[in-house]
């Protein structure tokens, strides 16, 4: 992305070393630092954001911004992304760091943006591997401190149970259920004190969980026996894209016939789940945005539907989770430009940025309220979560259609959960 | 006599030479702007994890291809020092590099039992292990990671006295303190090296990598100076890992283990540059940063460049950049060669007089 005009800044920049001169005042340009995954395994996450930078840029000056967005690559790589957030800020000297896509992205990048008292505003990673990841010691909660410059919008682990549950309640199993926790930052929260266990135990539920594995993993046999042994008729966990399939397939080869299959990550994009085949059909996963999420951008008034088909249109692709929050995390960033005193002065725009109180496309977003635990609520907001079914049609495609709601009645359902054949 | 003459002013050129770039990189804080200090903190923890790494294969034979491992585990080791027990990073970072020497030294028991390719593999192997063992690790964040917690670089020893004289922000004044002390790692390294190379060890190292029964057979033990130089690497080796994380702020198994950053990058800079030579790791380094800095936006591309360019050098310029640099103007830096021996007389019966 813009990498022509990377690299001739970056060209300008090591020839201009020496006359950086930070005059900063007001009505001066602001400079926003995107950092996001466009390769590596984690590339489908950021299959829109030239479409939504140009799309930021187009509405910026109708806004009354004058705004410039330099964009970075993390390669996936979480040592990259600490690197290129440290450019954006010594480099670039941005005044506004944006980040998007999983923990292993949005960590880094926070955790450069609070030591360097720049403003971040990140999404996409449930809140708590964004907020207890980022701590010295995750295991003593005692020890967890709140953030002054970082700022995150996404749901929380809490949500994806309720809407699990809620999928799985709805249907008749033997409430065996079988976990898939590999060992990364999303696998260990869900399978922590915090995440899954004690909720299942609650809403009795048996859970199976053979331990996390490290992501790449080649053959899941030893999983997939255990799920046997137990009879589990749902399969629930986060891996990434590549150890699913595996995953998948093996368990098909092995005889292993769930009736559920809820899996969070893994299933967010139509590319992962067509590559399945008929295997994809009926698998359920969480859902953060669809083009029928009954919400509007306060950038450019479209609505989720329209705003889906402009990306459709331009990217030639189908609609992905992401294309929603990549553009809400440009509309939050608009806002608090907008309503700093000094969008250039790191402490104003943080300030800005807690106050944003901001009807997006994807709902509601609002730093300090009261559906987050007290210990992040300054720094996180929660957007509605609910759950959907892929359903395999005629030509190879799928349709993603929510069957869940309960948590956001607000969202409408399109049919009932359909148990695997 | 005028090699001998050329030899020893190469060598009083050489230490004027760096130590007069010592000097001028250890002021440039107080005049260039941060962006430059952050690049040359990053040449430098390369050139360090190039230096040593050409250490050992260049030198003593031993190509490693898991020198990430001691980058990890001086990492953690600052990191855990500073979140669990709550000590001064710089604390941490000598503790780091002596973790790192210690554990080197069972890592060395196991893997010398094999050569070449074997020993390359046996060292990733152990690298792996160790990126393991520490995904296990819940205290410092297992395979979630963890970050600094807040403020730490801030009130590391020093910082505070450079945000005064500086007048910079506290994440400014941290980045310059990290920068002189990579660059004070780096001379020692450098320093250190040369010293042992010149010395009748460095010549015993360098007989053992070009025939080991050869060297046996004039009295050099090979085991015990290949495992010294193993030691003294991993402690080079671990404290830059440490450095190079504190830097960042933020540790990942899979980042402090990574076998593309911390080893294949660096043995593409020792290839580049020219391995066995002193001057060659640190060219290497330059050439691969600026690379990056150049590549790194396109994505795939780069890697592929990357590749290319190593194979290239590999195959045109066998003894890298320097290599290439010294045979075309038969200019030296920091030269290793000793003075060859007085012409032995031998009579006419083919006697030694």
């Amino acid at each position: 992305m813009f990498t022509r005009r990377n690299f001739l800044q970056t060209s300008a920049a090591v020839a201009a070393v020496g006359l950086a001169a930070p005059a900063l005042a007001q009505g001066t340009r602001v400079k926003l630092g995107y950092v996001s995954p466009q390769t590596g395994p984690l590339s489908a996450f950021s299959a829109a954001d030239k479409f939504m930078v140009d799309k930021f840029l187009a509405a910026a000056p109708g806004l009354g911004l004058d705004v410039e967005v330099i964009v970075k690559d993390s390669q996936s790589n979480p040592n990259r992304a600490a690197e290129v957030a440290k450019e954006l800020v010594s480099r670039d000297e941005v005044n506004l760091l944006l980040v998007a896509s999983t923990p292993e992205t949005t960590n880094p990048v926070c955790s450069v943006g609070e030591a360097e008292e720049i403003p971040v505003i990140s999404t996409v990673a449930p809140w708590q591997p964004w907020f207890i990841g980022q701590q010295g010691n995750p295991q003593d909660p005692a020890s967890w401190q709140g953030f002054d410059y970082a700022y995150h919008f996404f749901w929380g682990l809490e949500d994806a149970i309720a809407v699990f549950l809620g999928m799985w309640n709805s249907a008749d199993t033997n409430k065996a259920v079988g976990a898939l926790w590999p060992n990364d930052a999303d696998g260990n929260a869900w399978a922590s004190p915090v995440g899954m266990p004690p909720a299942l135990a609650e809403a009795g539920f048996k859970l199976t969980d053979p331990g996390r594995y490290q992501n790449l993993t080649d053959d899941f046999s030893a999983q997939i026996n255990a799920f046997k042994q137990s009879g589990a008729d749902i399969l629930v966990g986060i891996p990434i894209p590549p150890d699913f399939t595996t995953f998948w397939t093996q368990a098909k080869q092995q005889g292993l016939n769930p009736k559920i299959v809820t899996m969070a990550k893994a299933l967010l994009f139509p590319e992962s789940v067509q590559a399945l085949g008929p295997l994809g059909h009926n698998l359920t996963s969480e859902v953060w945005w669809t083009p029928n999420h009954p919400f509007k951008s306060s950038l450019t008034g479209e609505s989720s539907a329209q705003l889906a088909a402009g990306f459709e249109a331009a990217a030639k692709r189908q609609w992905t989770q992401p294309v929603g929050f990549v553009h809400a995390m440009f509309e939050v960033a608009a806002d608090a430009i907008k309503r700093a005193e000094d969008p250039t002065d790191g402490d104003a725009l943080a300030k800005a940025v807690a106050a944003t109180k901001l009807d997006s496309i994807v709902g509601r977003i609002e730093f300090g309220r009261d559906n987050v635990p007290e210990f992040a609520r300054a720094n996180v907001s929660k957007t509605p979560l609910v759950g959907g079914q892929w359903r395999r049609k005629d030509d190879g495609n799928f349709d993603l259609v929510i069957v869940e709601n309960a948590q956001a009645p607000e969202i409408p359902r399109g049919g009932d959960l359909e148990l695997l054949g | 006599m005028t090699q001998i003459s050329n030899l020893t002013q190469s060598r009083s050129f050489s230490f004027a030479l760096i130590a007069l770039l010592a000097v001028v990189m250890a002021l440039l804080p107080f005049f260039a702007p941060r962006a430059v200090v952050q690049d040359l903190f990053m040449i430098l923890a390369l050139t360090v994890l190039a230096l040593n790494w050409n250490m050992l294969a260049g030198f003593a034979g031993l190509v490693s291809v898991g020198q990430q491992a001691f980058v990890g585990i001086g990492a953690y080791t600052a990191f855990a020092g500073v979140i669990l027990y709550g000590l001064d990073p710089l604390t941490g970072v000598l503790i780091a590099g002596i973790v790192a020497m210690v554990l080197s030294i069972p890592v060395a028991f196991f893997t010398f039992r094999l050569n070449g390719a074997y020993f390359a593999i046996a060292t990733w192997v152990v690298a792996d292990i160790l990126r393991l063992a520490f995904s296990q690790w819940k205290a410092v964040g297992g395979g979630t990671g963890t970050s600094l917690p807040k403020g730490t670089t801030k009130d590391m020893l020093g910082v505070q006295a450079i945000k005064d004289a500086l007048d910079v922000s506290s994440a400014a004044a941290a980045d310059t303190m990290l920068y002189w002390l990579v660059l004070a790692l780096a001379l020692v390294t450098l320093v250190a090296s040369y010293m042992f190379l010149r010395s009748r060890m460095g010549l015993g190292l360098q007989a053992i990598r070009d025939n080991v029964n050869a060297a046996r057979s004039v009295g050099v033990d090979p085991l015990r100076l290949k495992a010294l130089v193993f030691l003294l690497t991993a402690f080079g080796t671990g404290i830059c890992g440490a450095l190079i994380f504190l830097q960042l702020g933020r540790i990942t198994p899979n980042s402090a283990f990574a076998v593309t950053d911390w080893t294949a990058f660096v043995i593409f800079i020792v290839v580049i540059g020219g391995i066995g030579t002193l001057p060659g790791p640190i060219i290497g380094a330059v050439v691969f940063y600026i690379l990056k800095r150049l590549l790194s936006d396109y994505g795939s591309v780069y890697l592929i460049v990357l590749g290319l360019i190593g194979i290239a050098i590999m195959l045109f310029a066998r003894r890298g950049l320097w290599g290439m640099l010294k045979e075309r103007t038969g200019f030296d830096l920091l030269p290793l060669s000793h003075r060859p021996p007085a012409a032995v007389q031998t009579t006419k019966e083919g006697a030694l007089t």
